[in-house]
């Protein structure tokens, strides 16, 4: 009896933070619904949603956080794995080369936003580099990347940590792989390159994909590198959810909670589409046994 | 064409390590620049100015030290302590309800930060949690929590409890079996949860911003307004001082678990 409970007993605190984090789900989506009792309003309703869905400005929002959300995820992804492989390939995953990979992970995004608009304004270090080269005649010429409706800067930052977190979530197993199956393929013939993107890189796919859903749902829902480096229009959801939820009009809040609901439906369904390729991906490798 | 291979290889190492570093580089040169302006590649005046406002104000550098390594610190050592249990609870044993158990843990990985604080802010108000370093610290925990029981998972299932059990038949209590024989195994992956929990937690602005209400202040929400109010030399300096805090603890938790890992890094492992 008592090994049955025992689990329970570990388990009490986590609970307790869950149910902390679960009032806060539920009050936010009552809330999108419209549920506030204490504002009298006790009918359940779509019209916010239906609201953020059609509002230009809002509409704007929402392709605006998709984009640098799915930008950020696929350039990061693309690079970090590159990076990965090079590293992997040159024997180079321990060591002084991974503290510098392991230095972008400690560093807070407000301070990578600092970073962003020391080298990339107008006024920043690459800048004058290419005015140096006589690139550009004027300062205004170059190119504004922070600031700007693109959410190029935004995009920028996010790289500068993302590229080393997945260097530094794969590389592990990629090392591994490739150090017994991809030594393996070579020995039978293939050519180093071919050995790692036939076997390698298909056996690391799942990691790789995880990676990218982290830091797709990341940048979707993170306030502070839109918020420092974002344009003035469009604005990102989680900077406008915070307009709208501190707005003085009470009755705005809904909307707030809406665009957080609308935030959280996307990283649901892209987690559904990871795990629907992970099955996918399993299944192909079961399939080649 | 193998020479040609290598020196592409090099050349995308060089060019990462540039980006990696030069950001940093110039932030260091930005602590101690007074006027660098246009269109010029150094700063034509340097000062301690900023280095030396900080500083001034040694009362307050104190406080926001204390306040925001503390809250880290502090959310850090919990979420080791609860993910360490947890984990066990999910690695060890059977039970009803693991699966959803599991699933309601690693739900924060999928829910933004921004999302979950302003759906329980009223919920922190409601309990007086609101503008409270004991708010903050719970918020933060419940956000970092995952990623320290995710570690401790990994590192409980390769300790296993087959050891601990050993020692149970020799005659040791339940905890002495875990802190003698189990504890010791697990030191590394404590220190690498602890750490990782201590960057989610350090890093966080919106949190601490909206359940702190500007009341409870930490690194990032002192520096976010010298950052837009253009102040720039203070924000540099504010960074300098405490990445380099961070860096040196986390180095010096790196060199217990080296020496730590040769101490006990046997069969067991594998």
């Amino acid at each position: 009896m008592r090994k049955k409970l025992t689990p329970y007993i570990l388990l009490v605190p986590q609970i307790i933070l869950t149910i902390f984090f679960l009032i806060g789900l539920i009050t936010g989506i009552a809330q999108s619904l419209g549920v506030i009792p204490a504002f009298g309003l006790t009918e359940p309703t779509l019209f916010y949603y239906k609201e953020i869905l059609t509002k230009p400005d809002m509409v704007r929002s929402v392709l605006y956080s998709l984009r640098i959300a799915f930008f950020s995820a696929l350039f990061s992804t693309a690079a970090g794995v590159l990076l990965c492989a090079v590293l992997v390939m040159s024997r180079r995953t321990k060591g002084r080369m991974m503290r510098i990979v392991q230095l972008p992970i400690v560093v807070p995004h407000v301070v990578v936003a600092l970073f962003v608009i020391n080298i990339c304004s107008q006024n920043g270090l690459l800048a004058r580099v290419i005015y140096a080269f006589g690139l550009i005649g004027e300062q205004q010429e170059f190119p504004a990347l922070i600031y700007d409706a693109g959410g190029f800067g935004i995009i920028l930052a996010y790289l500068w940590k993302e590229i080393p977190f997945i260097v530094y979530f794969v590389i592990a197993l990629m090392a591994n792989i490739d150090g017994k199956l991809g030594e393996a393929a070579v020995n039978l013939g293939a050519g180093k390159v071919q050995a790692f993107f036939r076997v390698t890189l298909p056996l690391c796919a799942n990691t790789i994909y995880s990676g990218f859903l982290i830091i797709f749902v990341f940048a979707l829902g993170a306030y502070e590198l839109p918020f420092i480096l974002g344009a003035t229009t469009p604005k990102a959801l989680p900077v406008q959810a915070y307009i709208q939820y501190t707005h003085p009009d009470l009755r705005n809040r809904p909307y707030a909670m809406a665009l957080n609901g609308l935030i959280m439906a996307i990283s649901l369904l892209s987690a559904c589409v990871y795990l629907a390729l992970m099955r996918r991906s399993q299944k192909k490798l079961a399939g080649n046994k | 064409m193998k020479k040609k291979r290598f020196a592409i290889t090099n050349m995308i190492l060089a060019l990462f390590v540039l980006t990696v570093v030069l950001p940093i580089a110039v932030m260091i040169v930005w602590t101690v620049t007074e006027r660098w302006a246009w269109p010029d590649l150094v700063p034509q005046v340097l000062s301690l100015r900023a280095l030396s406002e900080i500083f001034r104000r040694s009362e307050a550098l104190a406080k926001l030290f204390a306040s925001s390594i503390m809250i880290s610190a502090a959310v850090a050592m919990a979420s080791v302590v609860i993910g360490t249990l947890t984990a066990r609870a999910l690695v060890l044993y059977e039970f009803w309800g693991k699966r959803m158990m599991y699933f309601f843990t690693v739900l924060p990985f999928m829910v933004p930060a921004t999302v979950f604080a302003m759906g329980v802010q009223i919920s922190f108000i409601k309990l007086g949690l609101n503008n409270t370093v004991a708010g903050v610290v719970l918020s933060h925990l419940i956000c970092s929590l995952p990623y320290a029981v995710r570690l401790m998972m990994d590192g409980t299932a390769a300790v296993g409890d087959r050891l601990e059990e050993q020692a149970r038949v020799l005659g040791a209590s339940m905890g002495q079996a875990f802190f003698r024989v189990t504890f010791p195994l697990l030191v590394p992956v404590i220190l690498s949860s602890f750490s990782m929990a201590y960057i989610v937690s350090f890093s966080q602005y919106f949190l601490t911003l909206l359940i702190g209400g500007g009341q409870v202040k930490t690194f990032t929400i002192v520096m976010v307004p010298y950052l837009q109010g253009g102040d720039r030399n203070i924000a540099c300096a504010y960074s300098v001082i405490f990445l380099g805090i961070t860096l040196a603890v986390f180095a010096l938790f790196e060199k217990i678990a080296g020496r730590w890992g040769k101490n006990t890094d046997t069969e067991f492992y594998t």
